[in-house]
């Protein structure tokens, strides 16, 4: 979790440093609109865990902690977000279009487009008689999309290897849940299919673990999918520039930080040091700098090659 | 004299969504259900006279589901609605927050939605409060089976009649756990089992467990409580409990039912009565302490769990016997006018008929309640209590 925060703290400054004029998101080093997931790596750490090799995630628009997680190469996701040639994507995705053959990872910015992909990718692993699993993450306004509850009936006809990860963070970018959908718990809404749903609180990466791992467990076992709603916490904005003039819960973000938290149950119990907690911090710092550093001296695409690799 | 015909509800909008969904067979009651629920316990209430009711604020659905009721000609019958003016923090926090206003404001019953660790909470606040629990969580030993309607009736007349309280209720019994400067209380049981950590809080897997100490103990329980109801039951109000250390070497095999779908062989060394008053100190030196089926810490050597159990639980509501003592006082019924003659006839030889329970002179106490709560709210002088404007609710 503290490499994720790290990285993302470091991907801010950048992302601002030189965006001049500020409401101009094309400009600077980072092109485009940035969703960072600072406040959330409860839910990607505790359930990457327990993914191994061809495990498949399909991630939204908010990835890098996910990716991150699963083990997407930092310089190429990084490369990826500067738009460099080195990236992921030969810099013509940019951080919402990260997709790692290698490690099947992918996402999306189109709302819940991650949830069907999932089940296609599922069905592969089923047919080819593998025990792996495909994690499909959206969050909670996602839910509301009519490829959320197609993906959770096909899943659920087909007994598909999948666990659909909700990460309900209160926002969809500015709209409560409570305005917008009936269900006030989409772990409920996994009832409607016949699959279990199970609800995390309070962002606790322990128990997103455990969750996560008898979600997992059960798909590997051939007992088909499940739901796991993580309640989690946007620390940021919905994108970078967010001034969420529309946030009632702003007053109360930084004592939520999960990371914090954490660590400080940790030191009280004796499972770490405080030395052990600035090693770790220093390890991520030097990645995550060695990551921008990578991505800073690529190359910039060529003009020319705009159509390149475009087009299948 | 029970001065309050007010009737708090505590409904946990969080129970029965943890992981036993996937590890067990748990079941999927939704929010929906559960307002459905509260739907039938205020018409319950509604029906002996009950005026007003004070439910916990969340935003979870609970409320909001609520307040789309109020209003419907169908429901017309039920108390006014009003809810604990609070911060919502979606933890166990809301509702402990919200049984300490319920108390402070003289409610005579509260009505509790959840299972084991939802009532936990509500008992630690509670006071001396009567407690109607209707199970809505996964493991529930502590929540008896009853139909909503009926726990809603014998919530309203338990609250607005003495005598029903007297016939209907009792103090249960508690487990105190000390460690450190930590303590806790249970109304089922305290285990001590190896896990590493806290992790989703819910204990599944029987072979984790290294002591259970049970304040009670049923054959038909589901839980752990089960494992001392197949070997040594133990009634909900006889005045000992039970200890008992678990693995091998092992002098009893039991097959529980631990959770829902899920029964385990389970290895039990020992068996011992629980004394009330008399403490009793973990034998583990370090391990998880988990209090009515869920973790809530873990210990080492220097803070070893010290149990007593206790008299001094909640009141609770024995549903059953309140309606039979209603049935009997004749509360929910009366004679028909056209039967009058006979009914005198018939009650010279098995005793009085009963006035109709609203009637201001019978026994004085419900009318006045009722007079007491509505000049209350009138008045505007419970500053815990919020009347929400149904098109600003949080939810």
């Amino acid at each position: 979790m503290v490499r994720i925060r790290q990285y993302e703290s470091r991907i801010l400054q950048e992302y601002h440093a030189d965006k001049t004029p500020a409401w101009d998101i094309g400009a600077g080093l980072i092109p485009g609109e940035m969703h960072l997931s600072a406040g959330q790596e409860p839910a990607a750490v505790g359930v990457c865990a327990h993914l191994r090799q061809g495990d498949a995630i399909t991630a939204p628009h908010r990835p890098h902690h996910f990716a991150l997680a699963h083990g997407v190469d930092m310089q190429a996701m990084t490369a990826e977000i500067y738009g460099r040639t080195t990236g992921l994507c030969k810099g013509k995705g940019g951080h919402m279009h990260l997709f790692d053959p290698d490690n099947h990872f992918s996402c999306s910015g189109i709302i819940a487009q991650g949830y069907p992909v999932a089940c296609g990718q599922a069905l592969a692993m089923k047919r080819r008689g593998t025990d792996n699993v495909t994690i499909a993450v959206a969050g909670e306004g996602a839910a509301n999309q009519g490829a959320f509850h197609e993906s959770l009936n096909l899943a659920a006809l087909w007994n598909l290897p999948v666990v659909f990860v909700i990460e309900d963070n209160d926002w969809a970018i500015s709209v409560p849940r409570a305005d917008s959908t009936a269900n006030t718990s989409n772990a409920d809404r996994a009832a409607g299919y016949g699959i279990p749903g199970v609800r995390v609180e309070n962002n606790d990466v322990e128990a997103v673990y455990e969750a996560a791992g008898a979600a997992i467990d059960r798909a590997r076992a051939g007992e088909g999918p499940s739901l796991l709603e993580v309640h989690t916490l946007r620390l940021w904005g919905h994108f970078e520039g967010d001034a969420q003039a529309y946030r009632t819960d702003l007053e109360t973000v930084d004592e939520r930080d999960p990371l914090p938290r954490y660590a400080a149950a940790l030191t009280a119990s004796g499972d770490l040091t405080e030395a052990q907690m600035a090693e770790i911090a220093a390890a991520a710092n030097a990645e995550v700098e060695a990551a921008i550093q990578f991505a800073v001296n690529s190359p910039i695409p060529a003009p020319e090659d705009a159509l390149l690799h475009v087009f299948a | 004299m029970v001065r309050s015909t007010t009737v708090g509800i505590i409904a946990n909008p969080a129970s029965a969504r943890d992981i036993r969904r996937l590890v067990a067979q748990g079941g999927s009651l939704t929010t929906h259900d559960k307002v459905n629920l509260l739907h039938r316990v205020l018409a319950g209430l509604g029906a002996v006279g009950v005026d007003r009711v004070l439910s916990m604020a969340d935003g979870s659905g609970i409320m909001s589901g609520l307040l789309r009721g109020v209003g419907r000609p169908s429901n017309a019958s039920w108390p006014e609605l009003t809810f604990v003016d609070q911060p919502i923090t979606r933890t166990e926090a809301d509702t402990s927050t919200a049984t300490g206003h319920m108390v402070e404001a003289g409610v005579g019953a509260i009505v509790v939605l959840g299972g084991d660790g939802t009532n936990r909470v509500v008992a630690a606040h509670a006071g001396a409060v009567p407690l109607v629990s209707i199970s809505t969580g996964t493991n529930n030993a502590f929540p008896q089976a009853s139909e909503a309607t009926v726990a809603g009736v014998a919530a309203g007349l338990v609250a607005t009649h003495r005598d029903c309280r007297t016939a209907g209720t009792y103090r249960a019994k508690t487990l105190e756990v000390v460690s450190g400067d930590r303590i806790e209380r249970a109304l089922v049981d305290v285990a001590i089992t190896d896990v590493d950590g806290v992790g989703s809080g819910a204990v599944w897997d029987s072979s984790t467990l290294r002591e259970l100490y049970l304040s009670f103990a049923e054959a038909d329980a589901i839980g752990l409580s089960a494992i001392g109801g197949h070997l040594r039951p133990v009634a909900r109000r006889h005045p000992e409990g039970l200890a008992i250390r678990l693995g091998e070497p092992a002098r009893y095999t039991v097959h529980p039912p631990i959770g829902p779908g899920l029964l385990s062989s389970t290895s039990v060394h020992t068996l011992s009565s629980l004394v009330a008053g008399r403490t009793v100190e973990a034998r583990a030196a370090s391990g998880v302490v988990a209090v009515d089926g869920e973790r809530l810490f873990r210990f080492g050597i220097d803070r070893r769990p010290r149990i007593t159990l206790r008299h001094d639980g909640p009141v609770v509501v024995d549903v059953a016997a309140t309606l039979r003592f209603a049935a009997e006082e004749r509360l929910l019924s009366e004679t028909a006018e056209a039967a009058e003659p006979a009914a005198r006839s018939s009650s010279s030889s098995t005793g009085d008929a009963k006035q109709p329970p609203n009637s201001p002179d019978e026994k004085g106490n419900h009318c006045e309640a009722t007079q007491s709560a509505r000049a209350l709210h009138r008045d505007g002088q419970d500053p815990a209590v919020r009347v929400p404007d149904p098109a600003g609710v949080p939810r």
